[in-house]
């Protein structure tokens, strides 16, 4: 069984005196010292990050990776769009499946705010298919309009949304490492400018620079601390938005969390802590039911009520780092922030979002509007 | 990024979808736009169900504020889709321009 020893994430924000390689350097070197293990102990290095070919014609980031620390083992960099961390994650596990007593090192990383909005949102739209992009749709566009068909379908409205956006700027309050530290009102939320009706800038996750590493092994020496990886599934589905046959989910988590569940023998009532990818608020309210968390079509009246809340939850907790919106989304390395968050929480190192004796924890890490979505369970 | 190649093979594909019937089942109102789109800002786009099923995606033009909801009857039209360079070939794509009421008995 493959394990995760340690966590390490840079300050997520606006960061512009540190570039991509400054903050892969930062993340990597914590990980290191904290669980005093030395480069020359890892044997091989997964490296999600989806923009810096598009954005800073940076490609081939494995061999400047040999450069910064000074390795030859195998590098891979994994892009699924704002799932490549997660993707990177779960490739790290299957290479720890295939061979026995290695340590790996798993890096997310993304450099987003040295650039105008325009030009990010234009490099994240290539995610997206090509009838999507003449459209002039953009991402948010895509979530807008899942976000319009579930509230049509089932009488929500857009204070609904809201909620998720109040609990997880909450949950951010209480992680040090967030983008956005502030707590907001649902009056906020709905007075902040539409990007892409219905959903508001307090909708949407913000553009972040960030980077996050962890540690994994199969290697079976003793450790401080030690999460075992019960299962990591990856499932597909269509790009266009448009031949799905609906909008009320996404096929492509349905399955990954099918699979994920069985291969872990882990029911939904059994989570204790969760990552979702809130990329925006209607994305946690469809996650939460793909999830089987929550009853199809009663996503919106359970995030009103917030019972996903610490300190108000009496079972599961959802986003403690704050989530995509809060905690921010520098896209590729989200999928090991969320992973990471878990760690913490199932080895008590979460300080004040904390969620008491957490056992068992899962992730949900989409890329682009669901073409491809990676569920990943974990024990304490 | 758009290329003369690119908007030469995308128009060979789009007469067989002109002049096409369909009906409104999601949309919404963009307000950050990619860059090539900027100028035309805020602009709705639908996602519509023609008549033979299949589905199609693009803004809808030439539109009164009622007329932007699901069940909505529209018509393909060809129409310039984003900015491009002064001396680029003009990108032409198709966008969806709604039927009104002495027009929606072409529908049936």
């Amino acid at each position: 069984m493959s394990s995760i020893i340690g966590y390490y994430s840079t300050q997520f924000g606006e960061l512009w005196k540190k570039s991509l390689f400054d903050l892969v350097k930062e993340s990597v070197e914590g990980v290191l010292k904290e669980n005093y293990i030395e480069m020359k102990q890892i044997d091989a290095i997964f490296f999600g990050n989806m923009l810096s070919g598009v954005l800073e014609n940076n490609l081939h980031s494995s061999a400047k990776l040999s450069e910064i620390f000074h390795t030859n083992v195998s590098i891979f960099r994994v892009e699924a769009a704002c799932a490549s961390g997660g993707m990177a994650f779960h490739l790290a596990k299957q290479y720890l499946d295939a061979y026995s007593n290695k340590t790996v090192l798993v890096i997310g990383a993304e450099k987003m705010t040295d650039y105008s909005p325009e030009e990010t949102t234009d490099a994240l739209a290539a995610a997206a298919s090509e009838e999507e992009q003449n459209a002039g749709l953009t991402f948010p566009g895509l979530y807008a309009l899942m976000a319009q068909a579930y509230c049509e379908r089932y009488h929500y409205t857009e204070e609904h949304l809201a909620h998720i956006a109040f609990k997880n700027h909450y949950h951010g309050s209480l992680n040090e490492k967030a983008h956005f530290k502030n707590k907001i009102t649902i009056e906020q939320i709905l007075k902040s400018a539409y990007v892409a009706h219905p959903l508001k800038v307090l909708d949407c996750s913000p553009i972040s620079d960030g980077a996050a590493a962890l540690l994994v092994t199969n290697d079976s020496k003793k450790t401080k601390h030690k999460v075992e990886i019960l299962s990591s599934e990856v499932a597909t589905d269509v790009i266009s938005l448009k031949n799905r046959k609906d909008l009320l989910g996404l096929k492509s988590v349905r399955i990954a969390t099918q699979k994920a569940y069985l291969q872990a023998r882990i029911k939904p009532d059994q989570v204790d802590v969760a990552e979702l990818h809130d990329c925006f608020t209607i994305a946690e309210i469809l996650a939460m039911e793909d999830l089987g968390f929550w009853k199809k079509g009663s996503g919106g009246k359970m995030a009103k009520e917030l019972v996903t809340m610490h300190g108000k939850s009496k079972k599961l907790v959802v986003n403690t780092s704050g989530g995509l919106k809060a905690a921010g989304h520098p896209v590729g390395a989200t999928g090991v922030k969320q992973i990471g968050e878990i760690f913490l929480q199932l080895t008590n190192q979460a300080s004040t979002r904390q969620v008491k004796s957490a056992e068992i924890g899962l992730t949900h890490n989409v890329g682009g509007s669901g073409g491809t979505a990676v569920i990943t369970i974990l024990r304490g | 990024m758009i290329s003369p190649v690119k908007i030469w093979r995308r128009q060979k594909k789009i007469k067989k979808v002109m002049n096409k019937i369909g009906k409104i089942t999601s949309w919404t109102i963009v307000y950050v736009p990619p860059s090539d789109f900027k100028k035309y800002a805020p602009y709705p786009v639908v996602l519509v169900e023609l008549e033979n099923n299949q589905k199609m995606m693009g803004q809808l033009v030439d539109y009164e504020k009622n007329e932007l909801k699901v069940g909505q009857l529209v018509r393909t039209v060809l129409r310039k889709t984003q900015e491009t360079a002064v001396e680029d070939v003009i990108a032409y794509g198709l966008k969806f321009k709604p039927i009104n009421q002495i027009d929606s008995g072409r529908a049936h």
